[in-house]
């Protein structure tokens, strides 16, 4: 193992990234964002990442959930090498391996909760059933049956984000990204929010990769990874 | 949820939106659809397959003049003429002067030889036909007519007179139907009723029209009566009996020119239009579809259920248009099917129909796809961030 790699310990690696490197390019200026990242994130973990502003922890959490390309280095993510797929596969793969959380839920308003969570079943080949099953199995978990028929506009931000976290978990990936996912809640949501993002790593084992600037949410997390400027500076143990 | 109904609901997210994009294509298709058919309809009227071995007479100076109805025989001992017809336009008016209808002075010893495909002769018995040549003051109308007027045999129908100077009492002797509608809003009467109430006419008639053995015989057919004719009093005009009613169509002018023309200009405005609307959807949905794509909803995925959208849309607008265009179809057929008997067969076509589908149809995923498919090409962080 490489000398200067990030590594998290506590068993099978379920996250990978091995001199990852990423830049933008503004005309003729390439623009690093991220640079030399060695990292190992174990199956299981809860890692915050944390950062000032511009410090590449979204970039971090899109290489992480594959929804960006690196531009150095390689991936390996669920057991994946992401480098070498193509974009429908990685597509498919996202489906199945990941669960995303957004800051503002970013729910489909025209669907009600039930048919929002339903949603990335639909890509599964799961039938009417079991997409039903697991659909209602989701919708409890984050307490929200009875608000199972409601569409977005009729839910508080709170409900809209355990709805979100609904969508994210019914396919059962192994892992959990989220980019400030309490960055639009009052502090009552947010503390709802995330102790169940809590529950889902203690209880249901998802490893959940969470992005953001908030040291009270990031105090959730059992491990905190600090950005600056684009490259890993330290790593910090919660003690809870 | 099932993938339709995830289309339909992505579509009805703006209810006004997608109403009056869907109104202004029902509207587009429908005028579309209404004016081939009127194009078609017409196109039938000057490429009438009963028509090809017949040939119209009449003076070379207009339809205002007349010829000589001694004319006839010569034109009978022609070889290639199986029989001829002296006809008359009468122009008269039932009732009301908007009461408006095609009525013919006709010789009804070589009419129904004349035009026999368009009497449907099988239909008409024999004292039918017995009443109607013994009777100088009967008259024979077509089924479609005697029906807008309640007309049966044995009714006396007074027809006013506007060209000629007479009001002919004349009872109905025979209904005929006809493969046609077109040809069934017609009256037929006596042509000695116009010869003896109208003094001028006596031995004159407007046209005659001459039924040849086979259409081959035409062309020479022509050449030699208006040569035979050439330098008389009374010059001879032979042509098609659809050239003829070619003459009529040009009247309007070149109604073909026009039509494509206002179809070109509606197609393109649809387009543009729907084109706009479509790329204003899927912009507002930007941030949308990045989310369906991070969770892995392939770009295919998402480009065919944005196409679909398209082509729900206009397949929607299409088929109300369609729809519309048949009932107004019926419309037309009723109201102005008697006064131009050529509408009595205006319909919107299968192949029109198909046309009008077929054109909306790729308005639609042309519209769509431009927007679409840069939509899928956007990279998803893009599109998370357009969230703000």
């Amino acid at each position: 193992m490489d000398a200067n790699r990030f590594d998290l310990g506590g068993g099978e690696p379920i996250i990978i990234l091995d001199d990852v490197a990423k830049s933008y390019w503004r005309e003729t200026l390439e623009i690093p964002v991220l640079q030399g990242i060695d990292l190992e994130i174990p199956r299981g973990s809860y890692i915050a990442l944390m950062g000032p502003s511009g410090s590449g922890k979204t970039t971090l959490l899109n290489l992480i959930a594959g929804i960006d390309r690196p531009t150095g280095g390689s991936l390996e993510v669920c057991g994946h090498h992401l480098n070498g797929l193509d974009d429908d596969e990685l597509a498919a793969w996202r489906n199945l391996h990941v669960g995303f959380i957004f800051q503002n839920y970013n729910l489909v308003p025209v669907l009600n909760a039930f048919e929002n969570v339903e949603l990335p079943l639909l890509l599964t080949g799961a039938g009417r059933g079991e997409r039903r099953d697991r659909v209602e199995e989701a919708l409890a978990l984050v307490n929200l049956t009875d608000r199972m028929f409601n569409y977005p506009r009729q839910l508080s931000g709170g409900q809209e984000q355990r709805v979100a976290i609904a969508r994210a978990i019914v396919t059962n990936p192994d892992l959990l990204v989220a980019d400030e996912p309490t960055g639009a809640l009052d502090a009552k949501n947010a503390e709802e929010v995330l102790g169940l993002m809590e529950r889902l790593n203690a209880e249901l084992g998802k490893t959940i990769v969470m992005v953001t600037h908030d040291p009270k949410a990031a105090h959730h997390a059992r491990h905190q990874i600090h950005l600056e400027k684009g490259v890993l500076d330290r790593t910090v143990e919660v003690n809870r | 949820m099932r993938w339709l109904a995830l289309i339909w609901k992505s579509l009805m997210r703006s209810k006004r939106r997608t109403i009056l994009i869907a109104g202004s294509l029902v509207l587009s298709v429908f005028t579309v659809a209404v004016l081939q058919s009127l194009l078609t309809t017409l196109n039938a009227v000057t490429n009438n397959p009963n028509s090809s071995n017949r040939l119209v007479v009449r003076h070379k100076s207009g339809l205002t003049q007349m010829l000589p109805r001694s004319y006839e025989a010569y034109l009978r001992q022609q070889t290639e003429v199986e029989t001829v017809c002296a006809l008359q336009w009468f122009g008269g008016y039932y009732q009301d002067p908007r009461n408006f209808f095609a009525n013919f002075a006709s010789d009804e010893t070589t009419l129904f030889q004349t035009f026999r495909e368009e009497f449907g002769l099988a239909g008409i018995t024999e004292a039918q036909m017995k009443d109607y040549l013994r009777d100088g003051a009967g008259c024979i109308v077509g089924e479609s007519l005697a029906k807008k007027n309640g007309w049966k045999v044995g009714d006396v129908v007074p027809l006013t007179g506007t060209i000629f100077p007479i009001n002919p009492r004349l009872t109905i002797r025979m209904i005929f139907k006809s493969p046609k509608p077109s040809d069934e809003n017609v009256l037929h009467f006596h042509y000695k009723v116009l010869e003896e109430g109208v003094p001028r006419m006596k031995g004159l008639v407007g046209s005659f029209w001459v039924r040849t053995h086979r259409p081959e015989d035409i062309p020479r057919l022509i050449e030699r009566v208006d040569r035979h004719y050439a330098n008389s009093a009374y010059e001879t005009l032979t042509e098609t009996e659809n050239a003829f009613n070619l003459s009529f169509v040009k009247m309007l002018g070149n109604i073909g020119a026009i039509i494509q023309g206002i179809t070109a200009a509606v197609v393109v405005a649809i387009l543009i239009v729907t084109g706009n609307t479509m790329a204003t959807a899927i912009r507002e949905r930007t941030t949308e579809i990045a989310v369906c794509r991070a969770m892995g909803f392939s770009s295919t995925r998402v480009l065919a259920l944005l196409l679909m959208e398209g082509v729900l849309l206009v397949g929607v607008g299409g088929l109300l248009g369609v729809l519309l265009a048949n009932l107004a179809a019926g419309g037309v057929r009723s109201s102005l099917g008697a006064a131009m008997p050529f509408f009595a067969d205006f319909a919107i076509l299968p192949d029109t129909v198909i046309s009008c589908m077929a054109g909306a149809l790729a308005i639609g995923l042309l519209a769509t796809f431009i927007p679409a498919y840069a939509a899928t090409r956007r990279p998803i962080t893009e599109g998370l961030k357009a969230v703000g």
